[in-house]
């Protein structure tokens, strides 16, 4: 598959075309993504959004570049310089080496590898040393919080989102998301891991930090986290590395759950039409994404930290024990649905015990009659 | 198994400044917070930042335009606010109030504590971290809220709108419906918040067994309004000394039972349905008639040395005017007593122990408006 | 969870429902004819001379001092051989409207009804770059009554 675009054999060369298209393309879509986000949320609340920069406020995010790409460049005087001045880098980088492994379509990559799945955990992960160096480097209080909750937060949902993604590929028999994608052509794999698609949503909206787990950057309590003290393009580079991990997040979600552009009109389709079969998978997770960021608050950090390891970890470990024991015994994989099933409603269950108020206090608001003011 | 702490290992607290400019303050309100980690060790409140001499001002200005910066110490409720000050003036100069302009009275300030609730719902559902929805609903209903105070007053939050005696001047002839109108679009926005928050479980576990705070603390503290009654403490002024007609509408005083931040929130929730009720009752008995009294001096003059205080069950409190007139057509002394002020001593004994997020939400809770707070 | 499911419902009612806003600056919403803006003074067509005859009760009433009246005789009064019945005519009135608390008391003080609310947009949207320019001066305050821009209200 990797036989080289416009017919270019020398590998290296081949990657740099590559590498670069993935660049321009993101751009792109960063920009696209912030006009959809803005505009869509906006709808959720009942609002127009952006509408003064060109048609419809198309070219909001135009201007948004510009006016960052103009703004002064500033750093705090008892800031840390290097570390300041390297974190948006060691932000951007990792979660732009993802790029390397999604498909678009069918050989529409930038490389296939073996490990795909087990190289895009590894990148997506580094992202948090930039967001530490981020809120140490500032010498700011309310960065430094934020760095801290965020490492908190990265280190605790990577097992989850890790284990998840295992389970799957124990389903499709491979780390290879070329492999995974064309294993889906018949059944999806969300079909087999009902339980691990939600556990994914959950983690990878903690790995994006929105809503509800925007703990590190939580406007209303430490205003930003990390970013507190940048300006300019350096802000706009912690900006372009968020939404563009949205967009790896959604293509993953596309390829590994939904079956990529393999499901389910086969894998013979044409190119524009596995594009548009992937794009479409990946819009709908990032419009599930901002419908939960318009309609939830946030979790406190502790609480954060419980469903991650006594919530979510232990399920995930539970289904890939059972993966692997269907699997070993060729049990028919209806069974993994089932258990899917069961482990969906312990997850409702064990939320809901969570909330639920303990019998020693009753929260139940009695009302006053006339006669019992006095 | 007991884990010894290493006792060499010295940690040192963090000073955290919040506000004045913070975008969870809820005005120009400032505290320190000392956290370990993410708990909050100690918390220093600031106030003052809003002091604007209200009460100075008033004492050279007479009656009339004394109503105008009553406006401004609670501009999330200036009726109610209004309402004190001139029922403190009619008391000292034995004004009879048309029965009219009470029924409109009562029944603008409680459309004003919908819109004041309103509001606070919107900061506290962002305080929460919901992104922006609970505060464009609120501003939603809010919106209607005031359009109608703008239709019957001509201003959207500094009404000016009573005077010592009755109202400045008659509502306009489709008053009625439009209340009617208005109280339909805030049924559909408490119904939306109910839906939104009140049953989340995100929300629930923010909010539950946070910030406590016993009915003992609260009246030591002097709290008054929903805070105080979230906490078990069934005071309400509009039933323990009725003013106006509030002793012939059938109303209920919703209380909490834990004095929690949900508590707190559902407290005020229900409350607004009993608004809504109040005002449907006093529309049914609004009747014609005048809205001054027949022989009003041109210039109000109060009799020389007395002094009165009143009070009035404003959106977040008990709101008293202490008046002393030493005769002449402006007073010689006037204090606010603000609940808002009082309210927000608990902040401390609420926030400490807690968590960095929950002091956020606590401050959120007592819903504070910074102009009343330093006036 | 199921209050979450519930909340993502809402807020899909509200994504149907659609917008509720409109783009500010370039739709404007009706005003209410009691809208309180900046204070105005009015012209009086028949006669061609503003109502006000510089009585300065509105300056003595004004809670925050915005208002700065100058009287003087009224060239065109009868004994003047003039059609108008006012003795005295205003000279010169300055209201700072960077001071102006918009309470409407000195249209309720005013006993020629010669002042008045501002009731339309262009009393709201009085941005200017220096606070100086918020002092209007006579003609400032009556071009608007002059050309006919507003329907005054005054409450009787």
């Amino acid at each position: 598959m990797n036989n080289g675009i416009y017919g270019i054999e020398i590998a290296w060369l081949d990657a740099v075309i590559r590498l670069h298209i993935i660049v321009g393309l993101m751009t792109v879509v960063v920009m696209g993504l912030i006009y959809v986000e803005r505009k869509v949320l906006a709808r959720f609340q009942q609002r127009l959004g952006p509408t003064r920069t060109g048609p419809a406020g198309l070219l909001q995010s135009v201007a948004d570049g510009l006016k960052l790409v103009g703004k002064e460049d500033l750093r705090p005087r008892n800031a840390d310089p290097w570390t300041f001045e390297l974190a948006p880098y060691m932000v951007f980088i990792p979660v732009f080496l993802g790029f390397v492994i999604v498909p678009f379509a069918f050989g529409m990559q930038v490389r296939i590898l073996e490990l795909g799945l087990i190289y895009f955990v590894a990148t997506s992960s580094l992202g948090i040393i930039g967001w530490v160096m981020a809120g140490w480097g500032s010498d700011n209080r309310y960065a430094m919080i934020g760095g801290m909750r965020a490492a908190a937060q990265g280190i605790s949902y990577e097992l989850p989102l890790v284990l998840s993604l295992i389970s799957v590929a124990m389903v499709s028999e491979s780390y290879n998301l070329n492999e995974i994608v064309l294993s889906q052509s018949t059944y999806p794999n969300l079909l087999w891991q009902p339980l691990v698609l939600v556990i994914f949503i959950i983690a990878g909206l903690a790995e994006l930090n929105r809503t509800p787990f925007d703990i590190p950057v939580g406007e209303s309590e430490v205003v930003g986290g990390p970013f507190v003290e940048y300006s300019g393009i350096r802000w706009s580079f912690f900006f372009l590395a968020e939404y563009a991990a949205l967009f790896i997040m959604g293509l993953i979600f596309a390829a590994v759950f939904m079956g990529g552009w393999a499901w389910p009109l086969g894998e013979e389709l044409g190119r524009g039409w596995q594009i548009l079969l992937v794009t479409v998978k990946t819009s709908l997770f990032i419009f599930l994404i901002f419908w939960i960021r318009a309609s939830v608050p946030r979790l406190r950090i502790d609480q954060l930290m419980a469903f991650s390891w006594k919530i979510l970890l232990p399920l995930t470990f539970a289904q890939v024990l059972i993966n692997g024991a269907v699997l070993v015994y060729d049990a028919p994989l209806w069974i993994l649905t089932i258990t899917g099933l069961v482990g969906i409603a312990v997850l409702v269950r064990l939320i809901e015990r969570a909330v639920r108020p303990s019998p020693a206090i009753s929260n139940e608001v009695v009302t006053a009659g006339n006669e019992g003011a006095s | 198994m007991v884990i010894e702490s290493a006792p060499d290992f010295e940690t040192q607290d963090l000073l955290i400044n919040v506000g004045p400019q913070h975008p969870s303050t809820h005005g120009v309100f400032r505290m320190i917070l000392e956290v370990d980690g993410e708990i909050v060790k100690d918390l220093i409140p600031h106030i003052g930042y809003l002091h604007r001499g209200a009460e100075k001002l008033c004492e050279n200005n007479d009656f009339r335009q004394g109503v105008g910066y009553m406006d401004r110490t609670e501009y999330l409720a200036s009726h109610n606010a209004e309402l004190s000050y001139v029922m403190a003036v009619e008391a000292l100069a034995e004004l009879e109030v048309p029965e009219r302009a009470q029924w409109i009275r009562m029944i603008l300030c409680e459309l004003n504590r919908l819109s004041s609730h309103f509001m606070f719902l919107g900061a506290f559902g962002v305080d929460v971290g919901v992104f922006g929805t609970p505060f464009i609903y609120a501003w939603r209903e809010r919106e209607a809220l005031i359009d109608l105070f703008e239709e019957i007053s001509g201003d959207r939050m500094m009404y000016a709108y009573f005077r010592a005696g009755g109202l400045a001047w008659e509502v306009p002839g489709n008053f009625e419906e439009r209340v009617r109108e208005v109280l339909v679009s805030t049924r559909q926005g408490m119904k939306d918040f109910d839906n939104l928050l009140t049953r989340n479980e995100i929300f629930l576990a923010r909010t539950k067994n946070v910030g406590i705070i016993s009915a003992e603390d609260a009246i030591e503290l002097g709290m008054s309004g929903p805070t105080l009654r979230a906490s078990g403490v069934s005071l309400d002024i509009r039933k323990s000394e009725p003013y106006m007609y509030y002793d012939q509408i059938d109303f209920e005083v919703p209380i909490g039972t834990n004095g929690d931040v949900f508590d707190r929130y559902i407290v005020r929730l229900k409350e607004m349905e009993q608004s809504v009720s109040i005002i449907e009752q006093c529309l049914e008995r609004l009747n014609d008639g005048p809205i001054m009294p027949e022989r009003m001096p041109r210039m109000l003059r109060l009799p020389e040395g007395q002094e009165v205080y009143i009070r009035t069950e404003a959106p977040r409190g008990e709101y008293g005017i202490y008046l002393v007139s030493k005769g002449g057509n402006k007073p010689w002394r006037l204090k606010v007593r603000s609940a808002c002020l009082s309210n927000l001593q608990a902040l401390k004994k609420m926030s400490v122990g807690q968590y960095v997020a929950d002091a956020i939400i606590i401050l959120g809770s007592i819903d504070i408006v910074l102009s009343e707070v330093d006036r | 969870m199921r209050g979450i499911i519930k909340s993502l419902a809402t807020t899909m009612s509200t994504f149907i429902r659609g917008p509720v806003t409109h783009g500010y600056p370039s739709k404007h919403r009706e005003l209410p004819e009691r809208d309180r803006a900046f204070p105005l003074l009015l012209w009086d067509k028949d006669i061609d001379e503003p109502f006000c005859t510089g009585c300065h009760a509105c300056e003595r009433a004004c809670p925050v001092e915005c208002m700065t009246v100058i009287m003087k005789d009224n060239p065109n009064h009868e004994s003047q051989d003039g059609n108008s019945k006012r003795r005295k005519i205003v000279d010169e009135f300055w209201i700072d409207y960077g001071r102006c608390m918009r309470c409407n008391i000195c249209v309720e003080v005013c006993n020629f009804e010669a002042i008045a609310m501002n009731n339309t947009w262009s009393g709201h949207e009085t941005s200017v770059y220096d606070r100086a320019d918020l002092v209007m001066d006579l003609p400032q305050l009556m071009a608007q009554s002059k050309s006919d821009e507003i329907q005054e209200w005054v409450a009787d």
